[in-house]
């Protein structure tokens, strides 16, 4: 961590976050390709989101046959309103996943196991892809701004925090 | 080009087959998309004086060229036909996530013809399109549950398009549905589905919208959303919704209460905003739509989306319904069934007036909750009284030799907003370009809500309909025809000189707030010309309306009276104002000053 989190509570299911997602990472709007999704009942308008938690969960990198998944320690800073401002300032230092590209063999370990869904293949390039929080600046978080219904977070965990100080 | 996919698919039910054609970009340059590319597509699309049950009669459904991108509430789909109902143009709107996942598979605009031998669903993933037989398994099903089999038969994330039982039937207020509760609601597209004997369109898209320099566009739409999008103006729509505006309108005598019989409605404590606010449950939105307005309710075991305000009005007050359990039930029946609502309440209202009056007992009475809650799947199935209700207001209201108790425009049942409470309204319906209809021009915002316009004068008001009243909010005919072209959420008060920030990164040019506007008018001349092709009815509303003897005798808007003088004058000053003759024909100084490039 630090990573995203989506609140099914809050969530509206605009899906502006997947679309910013996609415009950041793709060059173009292309949300099939997002590094999270919100997955939304139109009828009854049950949400659920999908985002990678980073190093608090690690599946992906404890799979990896290849080494092709590697920690990277980056300095966040969000646009726009996020909880954890208070406590932490307008940046939080942390670790990401990242996938070395040209480690990475497009075996597909780490898609099997992911809990939340989010890293696949990537449909042009034949190699994994995820959430690199945008290299610090979540362009998710910046889109998901309705100060009413805020619904993407940041969160972290005790190895970010040590790095705070 | 970058936003437009540059693609048209055209489907033929009658053969089974379809093809893919290029976007017509002239047309793209001058009408942009949505209603304004739509209207174009329909001038060559539609024949001449066909009858719109016709197989060569189309339905064209339009994205606008922000759709799929983070232009917040760009993302609705126009679906546009010749109605059933009306025999002119017919451009409905739909939100909801149809749109942008017609742009990620491909296309810019599906355009339907024929009729199928046998019920069919079109399926599209991406360049594939299949038709796969609705029979036995689709067929009939409500739309709730054929939006559920479609993600689970053909793709989780599909986007649906459906009719519901009413559409199969045929009635010419049959709509479509998409994400259930979003409805391309008014003028009979879903009328126009169950003759083509197709039960939905369903899409799945898996490629990109490409804008350019997609990291530039990102920081632009940011600034725009922060500055103009996330704006107190704007988020009375995330906060209460539409039900805010049913005490404002009751108040102000223009909520249609009792068939019109008068404009303040004595139970609407029951079916206001803050009876609403104490049964919501959550709140949603359309894709790439920041606001979220989608208010969703749960009561007595009823739960679903809205219902909207135009609900409240017409199938609430209207009907003398004040009970909200009542009306929510009423609403979901409508949703499930694939009916639109204004219709259905007014006709609903119609047959309780006409049996309050002694006229013809339907059984149905005003504020009565049993009879009323069976109405919709009544009608829907053409059944009992349905079979008659579903004639609609006019047909019914002259069947029983009053066709004064009919409230319609060109065959188009109106919203819910009484001009005798609201003055600038009369001229707005009477003047909008598919019948009775309020998403045109909407002098209630500043007559009414804003109150920086008498209610109560027309003076002035030919005017304010044609170009609104921007400073203040108010809406008009040009504004929300370009707006419609984007295509923009009316919740979403963008201005022209914001709306000239986003056009230009589709069309690398400024573009000034005249041409804006400009493109406005254009749309609109176009759609004149459309509907006087094919043979329009002259501009008038119910003369109780206007006429002195029309006037209310209770409520808050009891006694005021428009004249049908000055409503004649009225209406000839705003044909002057357009650059039209006295029969509402343009001009070739008109159409040729705009561009327009079609003719009678």
């Amino acid at each position: 961590m630090p990573h995203v989190l989506i609140s099914s509570k809050k969530c509206t299911g605009c899906h502006m976050c997947e679309l910013a997602c996609a415009a950041q990472h793709e060059g173009a709007y292309r949300p099939s390709v997002a590094r999270l999704f919100s997955e939304c009942n139109p009828t009854t308008a049950v949400i659920k989101g999908h985002t990678c938690l980073q190093t608090g969960c690690s599946k992906c990198q404890e799979a990896c046959p290849n080494d092709a998944i590697l920690t990277k320690e980056i300095t966040v800073k969000v646009k726009g309103e996020f909880a954890g401002k208070e406590k932490f300032g307008d940046t939080v230092k942390g670790f990401v996943l990242v996938v070395d590209e040209d480690a990475c063999t497009n075996c597909g370990e780490c898609y099997d196991v992911c809990p939340t869904g989010v890293i696949h293949e990537h449909p042009t390039r034949e190699v994994a892809y995820k959430c690199d929080l945008c290299d610090g600046e979540p362009q998710c978080i910046a889109f998901c701004q309705n100060p009413h219904v805020l619904a993407i977070d940041l969160k972290v965990d005790k190895k970010d925090k040590e790095l705070q100080a | 080009m970058d936003f437009y996919q540059g693609n048209v698919l055209r489907i033929d039910l009658s053969s089974g087959t379809s093809v893919v054609e290029p976007l017509n970009m002239e047309w793209a340059e001058k009408y942009i998309g949505g209603k304004g590319l739509l209207l174009r597509y329909m001038w060559e699309e539609v024949p001449p004086g066909v009858d719109p049950w016709a197989p060569e009669s189309p339905v064209i459904l339009m994205t606008g060229p922000f759709a799929g991108t983070n232009v917040s509430t760009a993302s609705r789909l126009v679906v546009g036909c010749k109605s059933p109902a009306t025999g002119i143009l017919n451009d409905s709107y739909v939100g909801g996530s149809f749109a942008p996942e017609m742009k990620f598979a491909g296309y810019d605009a599906i355009i339907i013809k024929g009729e199928s031998p046998e019920p069919v669903i079109v399926t599209i993933k991406d360049d594939k399109v299949e038709f796969v037989p609705a029979m036995p398994k689709y067929w009939g099903l409500k739309t709730s549950a054929i939006e559920e089999a479609m993600r689970r038969d053909f793709d989780a994330d599909a986007k649906t398009l459906s009719i519901g039982p009413a559409g199969e039937n045929e009635l010419v207020w049959a709509c479509l549905s998409t994400d259930q509760y979003h409805k391309a609601g008014r003028g009979g597209h879903g009328a126009l589905f169950g003759r083509k004997k197709l039960k939905a369109v369903v899409v799945r898209g898996t490629g990109s919208v490409s804008v350019g320099d997609a990291k530039a566009f990102l920081a632009d739409m940011y600034r725009i959303h922060t500055e103009y999008v996330l704006t107190e103006d704007n988020l009375w729509a995330n906060e209460e919704g539409t039900p805010v505006l049913g005490q404002i309108m009751s108040d102000a005598g223009v909520i249609p209460t009792r068939n019109w019989s008068t404009g303040t409605f004595d139970k609407m404590e029951g079916i206001n905003s803050d009876a609403f606010i104490k049964i919501r449950t959550k709140n949603r939105a359309c894709y790439q739509c920041a606001i979220g307005c989608r208010q969703f309710h749960e009561v007595d075991g009823i739960a679903g989306e809205g219902p909207e305000y135009e609900t409240i009005a017409i199938c609430g007050a209207n009907c003398g319904i004040g009970d909200i359990a009542a009306l929510s039930k009423f609403n979901q029946e409508c949703d499930e069934l694939g009916l639109d609502t204004i219709s259905s309440g007014a006709v609903v209202a119609l047959a309780m007036d006409l049996t309050e009056k002694g006229i013809k007992d339907f059984g149905l009475r005003f504020g009565e909750v049993e009879g009323y809650l069976k109405a919709p799947q009544l009608i829907s199935k053409r059944e009992g009284l349905g079979a008659e209700l579903a004639l609609g207001t006019r047909a019914l209201a002259a069947k029983y030799g009053h066709p004064e108790l009919a409230m319609e425009v060109k065959n188009l049942e109106l919203p819910g907003y009484d001009p005798r409470g609201s003055f600038g309204m009369s001229l707005g319906y009477a003047t909008s370009d598919r019948g009775g209809c309020h998403m045109r021009t909407y002098p209630i915002a500043d007559e009414i809500v804003g109150g920086t316009l008498p209610p109560d004068t027309l003076e002035g008001k030919a005017m304010k309909i044609i170009w609104g009243n921007p400073a203040e909010g108010m809406i008009g005919e040009n504004f929300s025809s370009v707006k419609f072209t984007g295509i923009w959420c009316d919740f979403w008060a963008v201005t022209p000189e914001q709306i000239g920030q986003i056009f230009k990164h589709a069309w690398k040019r400024e573009f000034s707030d005249e041409e804006v506007f400009q493109i406005g008018e254009r749309v609109w001349n176009l759609g004149r010309l459309f509907n006087l092709r094919e043979g329009v009815e002259p501009d008038d509303i119910p003369q109780k309306l206007y006429a002195e003897e029309g006037a209310h005798t209770t409520g808050a808007s009891a006694g005021r009276a428009i004249g049908t003088a000055t409503f004649k004058a009225a209406l000839q000053e705003f044909y002057q104002l357009r650059g039209w003759d006295e029969n509402g024909v343009p001009s070739e100084a008109k159409l040729a000053e705009l561009g327009v490039d079609v003719r009678l």
